[in-house]
């Protein structure tokens, strides 16, 4: 029998102006799809050319690294810079951080939800993908539209009324904030929780409702078990913003508890690969191939053993039932993840506006460079982050690390890509079919790429088939 | 005292011999850019954007350093000096790493600011980037010689106000550098007093206190030239 060379698909979706992704499919010599790869072939040099800065700096620069998590960064930023300086931040500024924090992933989620997913869900993956969009469903669905798009302006807002800014998280600063919060813009947040808690109970029954009326497709999807990485309060509640790390295995047993962040790189290894700009980490105890563990949502409610609010501790307790003592593998369960958080954070964010200190003006102590080292770090949306700083001592920066949720994520998306084109592809066909699913397996760790982050219609994609000599043999871009 | 009469923008002024015209420009509510002049300080007519037209003298002049004279003529506000503003402006930006966003000084910073005055929306020039150097050996500031414009009011705060003569001017057109004491890391200055006067004078975030998150530098160049009225000040 002759052999049939093994031959490569590329999808290469297209972006506008930073940072762009492509997947190639390998196929074997049955015409199966063997392998899968998401690449990231954006590099900004952060790391880099951050070196020679002043410490206290980086929580300005590194803001800049995504504009949809820039508070997650600062976070982890300041508490570098505070490791640095061997110091606390002041009491109200540190609940104000809080705020600031909770405020951004909400809405990074409902930008994530509602804005970019739930047209899949309520308008159905077959819809024409002219309408398949937060437009689209704007026609249809106008409550919904428009309730997803106030929940995101909700947690901008936040930021804007404590420092006067949407974005770039100004005003967080090493020891505490710049800004106090007033009565008045107390009240005026206060004021939005009815509502935004109804939205994320919305979204959390339009996800129940197509988890349940696709049971065979959500079980399925991309379901392959992997570790887990979040972290955790004292009692093992789930917090986005302090507490310790905790590492689950895929079968449900931690593996570590209650790990301080700056120990990190005890735990967690990295290694680059020649096919993108960002490092494969992994669970060093394990090695790089059976170590591989994932971030964000899905893993926080995974590893965490409850919710620190009571609505967010209900919806959590039907989660946890999907796994039924395991932990919850399947990637779609993401967005069920992200809503319960979002509820969640809501419910905080009612808390810390009626703590009495909310308003105090105690916000920010000073400190000096005192220690040649920081290391922080903070649960963005999209997964723990860390930031780790080496300065010489006039406090210039010598090395920096910083180990991005999308990084660690980078070796689940790839397998679950793999399992949605094993599903999907056959052969060197290239159906809008599979494509869709595709996309939707990307969406579902809502990457931090500004290709996945177009909120209107379908992803940009070229998708070639090469074969083993890099010949090629079919092309579609939409 | 004498007066005498000059014209400037087709207005009559009575001006006092001896000054500049950008004292009598400033005198009468006409403004004029300038970066480096700082009240208080000597003028060295460095940055060039101040520069005005004299009516029988075919060459630009720079007002901070060009004496008032009878039945001049001066015009500070023609289409040709907004070209050369403009272009000067843009020099500045395409000559050292200017990063807006990233800066301590954002939102406080006399080149940003002109900027947006002579209405900067893109610099024509290309850039040069140059290897510049971040010297925060000082325990207190920070030099960083990408965000230096060479308007050398630090070197003259030090010099005039302070008396410690720290800073200094080395080299000369691209390779121009402010130095501490003979090219050394400011922190080993012998000369220095950590007064900060320099801070306050400089008109970018070339020096800035170290420990200073963004947005909450305060500058107060305007300390330099009431130090010097009140040193001037006869006490009786
Ligand atoms: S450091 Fe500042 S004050 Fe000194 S020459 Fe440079 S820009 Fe001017
Ligand atoms: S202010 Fe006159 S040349 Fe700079």
């Amino acid at each position: 029998m002759d052999k049939v060379e093994p031959k490569k698909i590329l999808i290469s979706p297209v972006t506008r102006i930073e940072g762009h992704a492509k997947i190639t499919l390998q196929l074997d010599d049955k015409g199966e799809v063997s392998d899968a790869r998401f690449h990231v072939n954006e590099f900004r040099g952060f790391e880099t050319f951050c070196q020679g800065r002043l410490y206290t700096e980086m929580p300005t620069i590194t803001p800049r690294i995504c504009g949809i998590c820039p508070v997650s960064h600062t976070i982890a930023s300041v508490k570098a810079c505070e490791m640095i300086q061997g110091i606390r931040p002041a009491h109200t500024g540190h609940l104000l951080r809080k705020l600031m924090h909770l405020g951004q992933n909400i809405s990074s989620h409902a930008l994530s939800f509602f804005h970019l997913s739930s047209p899949d869900f309520l308008l159905g993956y077959d819809a024409d993908p002219a309408v398949r969009n937060i437009i689209g469903l704007a026609q249809q669905f106008p409550d919904i539209a428009r309730r997803g798009i106030r929940l995101r302006q909700f947690g901008q807002e936040i930021s804007e009324r404590i420092t006067g800014k949407k974005i770039h998280a100004m005003g967080i600063v090493p020891g505490g904030m710049s800004f106090p919060l007033t009565e008045e813009n107390r009240k005026a947040l206060l004021a939005w929780i009815p509502e935004v808690l109804e939205t994320a109970r919305i979204g959390i029954g339009i996800i129940r409702r197509f988890q349940e009326e696709h049971q065979e497709m959500v079980g399925s999807f991309a379901n392959f078990p992997t570790h887990y990485l979040g972290t955790v309060g004292p009692e093992g509640e789930l917090d986005l913003y302090e507490g310790n790390l905790r590492f689950m295995h895929a079968d449900g047993t931690i593996l570590q508890d209650q790990v301080p962040p700056e120990q990190y790189l005890q735990w967690i290894g990295e290694r680059s690969v020649s096919w993108s700009y960002l490092t494969y980490p992994y669970y060093k105890p394990l090695g790089f191939e059976e170590g591989r563990y994932r971030v964000g949502p899905l893993a926080r409610l995974n590893v965490a053993s409850r919710m620190k609010t009571p609505k967010a501790q209900e919806e959590f307790l039907r989660f946890k039932a999907i796994g039924d003592g395991q932990p919850v593998h399947g990637t779609f369960y993401y967005h069920y993840a992200r809503l319960i958080e979002t509820l969640g954070s809501i419910e905080q964010i009612e808390q810390l506006l009626h703590h009495p200190d909310i308003t105090s003006t105690d916000i920010q102590l000073h400190g000096r460079w005192n220690y040649p080292e920081g290391i922080g770090h903070s649960e963005a949306p999209r997964g723990t982050l860390f930031h780790h700083y080496v300065t010489n001592d006039s406090g210039q920066l010598q090395k920096v690390n910083l180990l991005i949720a999308t990084g660690q994520n980078n070796p689940a998306m790839n397998r679950a890509v793999l399992e949605v084109a094993k599903q999907y592809v056959k052969g060197d066909a290239l159906q809008e079919e599979m494509l869709n699913r595709v996309e939707s397996a990307i969406r579902c760790y809502d990457p931090c790429l500004s290709c996945s982050t177009h909120a209107l219609g379908q992803m940009p994609m070229v998708v070639e088939v090469y074969d083993a000599e890099g010949r090629l043999l079919n092309s579609r871009t939409r | 005292m004498d007066t005498l009469k000059m014209q400037i923008d087709g207005q009559w002024l009575d001006v006092t011999p001896g000054m500049t015209i950008l004292d009598a420009c400033r005198t009468h509510g006409i403004h004029i850019p300038t970066l480096c002049h700082l009240d208080g300080l000597s003028d060295v007519g460095a940055c060039r954007l101040c520069l005005v037209e004299i009516d029988g003298n075919h060459k630009l002049q720079p007002a901070c350093t060009t004496k008032v004279a009878d039945q001049l003529v001066v015009h500070t506000d023609t289409e040709k000096l907004r070209n050369y503003r403009r272009i000067t402006t843009e020099l500045f930006f395409a000559e050292r790493n200017h990063v807006c966003a990233v800066c301590i000084a954002n939102g406080h910073c006399e080149l940003q600011q002109l900027g947006y005055s002579v209405g900067m929306d893109h610099v024509r020039y290309p850039y040069l980037f140059p290897e510049c150097n971040v010297d925060a050996s000082h325990e207190k500031f920070v030099m960083d010689h990408n965000r230096c414009i060479m308007c050398t009011r630090c070197v003259r705060a030090c010099a005039e106000v302070e008396g410690a003569f720290n800073w200094d001017v080395m080299n000369r057109g691209f390779n121009v550098r402010i130095i501490s004491d003979f090219n050394t890391p400011w922190g080993e200055s012998t000369t220095c007093t950590s007064c900060g006067k320099c801070m306050h004078a400089c008109p970018t975030g070339a020096i800035w206190p170290k420990e200073y998150a963004q947005g909450q530098l305060k500058k107060n160049p305007g300390m330099i030239g009431e130090l010097m009225e009140k040193r001037n000040m006869k006490l009786t």
